[in-house]
């Protein structure tokens, strides 16, 4: 996750920061239409390729109402099934002809469509997926018919252990706000989706709109060309954002517990959790659980050492910040050798956090952490397909790319004494939620 | 004198200034690999040992998979894997050593700035490996528990896989999984692993792969190093040769599942260094092109029917396809199979699927493509290629299977050039000499197998129930496929169950 904030800091100056040389190499502008839309514009060498990302700031967060859990994933199926000038098998043939690499992703705060094509092909891509956020037209045959592709996008998710912990775990931690489902939805929500044509439309009218979406291109393009068909094709898109109406969730007073069955064999996992706050550029306590996570449970780690390679007890180890746009929880996720040994990996993570209570992380070990997302942005810079791929969750977040100036200089200032403070006003039972999956005997 | 001409003189002229390049760094073109790329601030390296699962000792399955993990997660005489992974933090960079069937490719990317740390921590890898027991020991837990958990309960569509490989190579060194099996592993040593090192990481058995913006002492540093690995030889091992299918042969494990996952295929006796592999390549593109929406495949059992999630069709090994979206490199093999991955559809459309899936497979064997499919498909592929190696470290890795293959000049380029000449009666050729539909091995990892087995032989009825309405095209062409005749005999399906798989 640090990886790849500093990802998108740098980009905007963070080599300025670190090393006082501009490491980024590329420039980035941003155009604004009246009607709201954002697109930002990173031109870079690519031997011809180009990619077009659109971030819709609609994720399964925004699914407010009951029933109706998944429906921002479904909705992204849906959005390949045409419009009245290029109807689905239209719209598939031109992507087909230019040899394009398009596809598409939900998550908690956002759907992203993306493309990768060759540059000379722009103005198309422009045109067809301009067409499509503004004209979507599907028959509910075909809606009702993506449905069924939805559930078996489930049933596979079911089949591996991580997804049924994370579904678990998502369930038990939050009571009243959306976050309590995830990205693919309950299974009666999914079951019920066929039904749900008409909620489809007015769900399409309500996020699907300029002020809630940012086009972004990276890659070979002529920057004035690209202005100019982002106005040409995107004008006209009628404005009409209306917000979900999310309950936000309570304070949580008692730390939860849920132990569940997987209906298959594997090897234990567990997953424990503390509550924390949503994205904030400026808030100090929030941006310090990002370095502590790799600090104190990733591959350099004591913890990481005594527990996988020397009794080797865990296969598996690794922390999660969380980053999103409502409060949120900080995971640290465990696969467990033997079943015996459960209660006692719990019990070392729970001592690792209390010895960071008490105990500053190493100042040298988080400046080679500093370092180490230097180069790790540097070397994720590949391709235009790297660049972009690591801005939508920021956009997600601000509405635009900008904010990773701020969000860069602040984490350089983050201290040992920083982290220590957040370790203990974040990492308190209260605020926690544990799941341990076994597999069924 | 034309320009065409002029070109190929000054072509010419130039060909052997690079050889002499070459050779000015005293190095076996054979063994040596070079992508300079000035602008990127990366390099990436590979080093191709000719050593694969098809080297693991009989009974000693998982050998190969062991050294390798021993390799790039084990110390060294000189660091603990510990050390190593300290110092390879603040650098962002990693190596690994990547397996597949015929190859092992030890491999990692870096930035400039810290090519001398990170050379060093690479080379000490290779050369000075301690195989000490405590990550032995992590490392053989950690593929035992692959075999016994992941891959028999985790993942039914990698599980289906495996099984169909494990059938079509029965016999054959290409049969079992990568990761071996449960008594190969559990009768390794430690000193199994040494001599497999010894045996297969020698000097005279591998290639080098250099790119990006290296300089060429660099590429000198490397081959002079790796000099110091143990006197060997290369190592040739026979190509497998599959054993005849005849009819259609079925194997179902049976399991608790919720959902179906079906492959099916066969062996065909073609690599892409073969003259009709453009081709067909076309023919699988529109067929079943991975993970893309133009796969007819996909058209007619996802978009049209919405029974799965996708479905899609190989003509070249691609392991671990749920988790990318674009070919892998250096899984090379010289045997290949035709295969069908249909991902996993409700339990009572298994039978009904794997009709509609053979049904489409018999129909382009028998009619071809069409010449708009065909116009279509040709112009997709031409562009779409370009995605298929987009960074220096993916197109080092395609220039290494170059050799492997022994291509004449870069598949990828060719790929692309052969889209603008290929013709649809090549294509249709292509389809008619190398794909069939009536002799195939079939899995399905499902639950109620007994059943499955009775419907099959008796080649009963498979009426589909939809959830949602479907037009009456779609309703006509179903009625074909419920009684859909796949000739199955009750000798042909086995049943297996899961726990006693990889043994």
């Amino acid at each position: 996750m640090f990886k790849k904030i500093l990802l998108i800091l740098l980009i905007i100056n963070g080599g300025v920061m670190l090393s006082q040389n501009k490491i980024f190499p590329y420039e980035y502008s941003k155009v604004k239409l009246d009607n709201g839309l954002s697109a930002i514009l990173i031109p870079m060498e690519s031997a011809g390729t180009v990619a077009f990302y659109t971030v819709v700031r609609t994720g399964s967060r925004d699914e407010w109402e009951d029933g109706k859990s998944g429906f921002a994933h479904f909705f992204e199926h849906m959005m390949f099934r045409g419009t009245e000038r290029f109807p689905g098998n239209v719209y598939d043939s031109i992507v087909t002809s230019i040899g394009a690499d398009a596809n598409a992703y939900t998550s908690s705060d956002l759907t992203v469509y993306h493309l990768n094509f060759a540059a000379e092909d722009l103005e198309t891509v422009i045109d067809i997926e301009s067409d499509r956020f503004q004209n979507l037209k599907y028959t509910k045959e075909q809606f009702q018919t993506e449905a069924g592709a939805v559930l078996g996008e489930y049933r596979l998710g079911r089949t591996n252990p991580r997804s049924v912990l994370f579904e678990e775990l998502r369930n038990l931690a939050f009571d009243t706000h959306t976050y309590q489902h995830t990205t693919i939805g309950f299974e009666e929500d999914i079951k019920n989706m066929p039904n749900l044509y008409e909620y489809s439309l007015s769900f399409y009218q309500r996020y699907y709109r300029p002020e809630n979406c940012v086009v972004l291109i990276v890659g070979d393009f002529d920057k004035a060309n690209a202005k100019n068909w982002i106005e040409k094709y995107y004008g006209n898109w009628k404005s009409g954002y209306v917000e979900p109406n999310i309950t936000p969730e309570p304070t949580q007073t008692e730390a939860r517990l849920k132990e569940v069955v997987y209906e298959g064999r594997t090897l234990p996992m567990i997953a424990v959790t503390f509550k924390s706050d949503e994205f904030d550029v400026n808030n100090k306590k929030f941006l310090s659980k990002i370095p502590f996570a790799e600090l104190a449970f990733g591959t350099t780690s004591d913890l990481y050492k005594k527990l996988v390679l020397q009794e080797q007890k865990v296969t598996f180890i690794s922390a999660q910040p969380g980053m999103t746009r409502d409060p949120y929880f900080f995971s640290i996720f465990a696969t467990v050798k033997d079943e015996k040994d459960i209660d006692y990996v719990i019990s070392e993570i729970k001592n690792c956090i209390e010895y960071f209570k008490n105990n500053l992380v190493d100042n040298q070990k988080l400046e080679n952490l500093k370092k180490r997302n230097k180069y790790s942005f540097l070397l994720g810079l590949d391709s235009p397909r790297g660049v972009a791929a690591g801005l939508p969750q920021y956009i997600a977040l601000s509405g635009g790319i900008s904010v990773i100036d701020s969000l860069f200089t602040n984490l350089e200032k983050i201290t040992p004494e920083d982290v220590k403070k957040t370790v203990n006003e974040y990492f308190i039972p209260e605020r926690s939620n544990t799941i341990i999956l076994r597999g069924k005997k | 004198m034309n320009s065409t001409k002029l070109l190929i003189i000054l072509f010419l002229l130039i060909q052997p200034l690079s050889v002499a390049m070459t050779n000015n760094l005293n190095i076996d073109n054979n063994r040596l690999v070079l992508l300079p790329v000035k602008s990127d601030p990366s390099i990436s390296l590979k080093i191709w040992f000719k050593v694969g699962s098809q080297n693991d000792p009989v009974g000693k399955e998982g050998l190969a998979a062991l050294t390798a993990q021993m390799l790039t997660e084990g110390g060294t005489t000189n660091n603990s894997y510990d050390q190593i992974l300290d110092k390879l933090f603040p650098l962002a960079a990693s190596y690994q050593a990547d397996l597949s069937t015929e190859m092992t490719v030890f491999e990692g990317r870096t930035h400039k700035d810290n090519l001398d740390v990170y050379y060093s921590l690479f080379v000490d890898q290779l050369l000075n490996p301690n195989f000490k027991e405590e990550d032995f020991n992590r490392l053989k837990n950690n593929l035992l528990n692959y075999l016994n958990t992941t891959l028999k309960y985790s993942s039914d569509e990698e599980l289906g896989k495996a099984i169909l490989y494990n059938e079509i190579f029965d016999g054959t060194r290409y049969a079992h999984v990568l990761q071996g099996t449960i008594s190969g592993l559990n009768n390794l040593t430690i000193d199994d692993v040494k001599n497999f090192y010894k045996k297969y990481f020698n000097r005279n058995n591998f290639v080098i792969g250099v790119g990006g913006g290296y300089d060429e002492k660099l590429v000198k540093k490397l081959w002079t190093d790796l000099q110091k690995l143990p006197e060997g030889e290369e190592r040739k091992v026979e190509v497998p040769s599959p054993k005849k299918i005849e009819g259609l042969n079925v194997t179902i494990v049976d399991k608790n599942t919720n959902a179906t996952a079906i492959s099916f295929g066969f062996p065909i006796n073609i690599l892409r260094n073969h003259s009709d592999w453009y081709a067909l390549a076309l023919a699988n593109s529109w067929f079943g092109e991975h993970r893309n929406s133009s796969s007819h495949l996909y058209q007619v059992i996802r978009e049209q029917r919405g029974l799965n999630y996708g479905d899609y069709s190989y003509i070249e090994n691609f392991p671990l396809a749920g988790r990318r979206t674009k070919p892998p490199t250096n899984v090379s093999r010289r045997q290949q199979i035709f295969e069908v991955w249909i991902r996993p559809v409700p339990n009572d459309a298994k039978h009904f699927t794997l009709r509609a899936a053979v049904r489409e497979l018999e129909k382009i064997v028998e009619n071809g493509l069409s010449q708009d499919a065909f116009d279509q498909t040709r112009k997709f592929l031409q562009k779409y290629v370009l995605h298929y190696a987009s960074t220096t470290s993916e197109k080092l890795g395609y220039a290494i299977d170059d050799k492997f293959y022994g291509m004449n000049g870069s598949h990828l380029k060719s790929f692309r050039d052969a889209m603008s000449k290929v013709t649809l009666e090549e294509v249709n050729n292509a389809i008619k000499k190398h794909l069939q539909y009536e002799n195939m091995e079939i899995v399905f990892v499902t639950n109620n197998g007994q059943k499955l087995k009775d419907d099959l032989a008796a080649n009963a009825p498979s009426p589909i129930q939809y959830s949602s309405p479907k037009a009456q095209s779609i309703l006509d062409e179903d009625k074909f496929i419920v009684n859909y005749k796949l000739p199955i005999k009750m000798e042909k399906i086995e049943i297996l169950t899961v726990e006693d798989l990889f043994k």
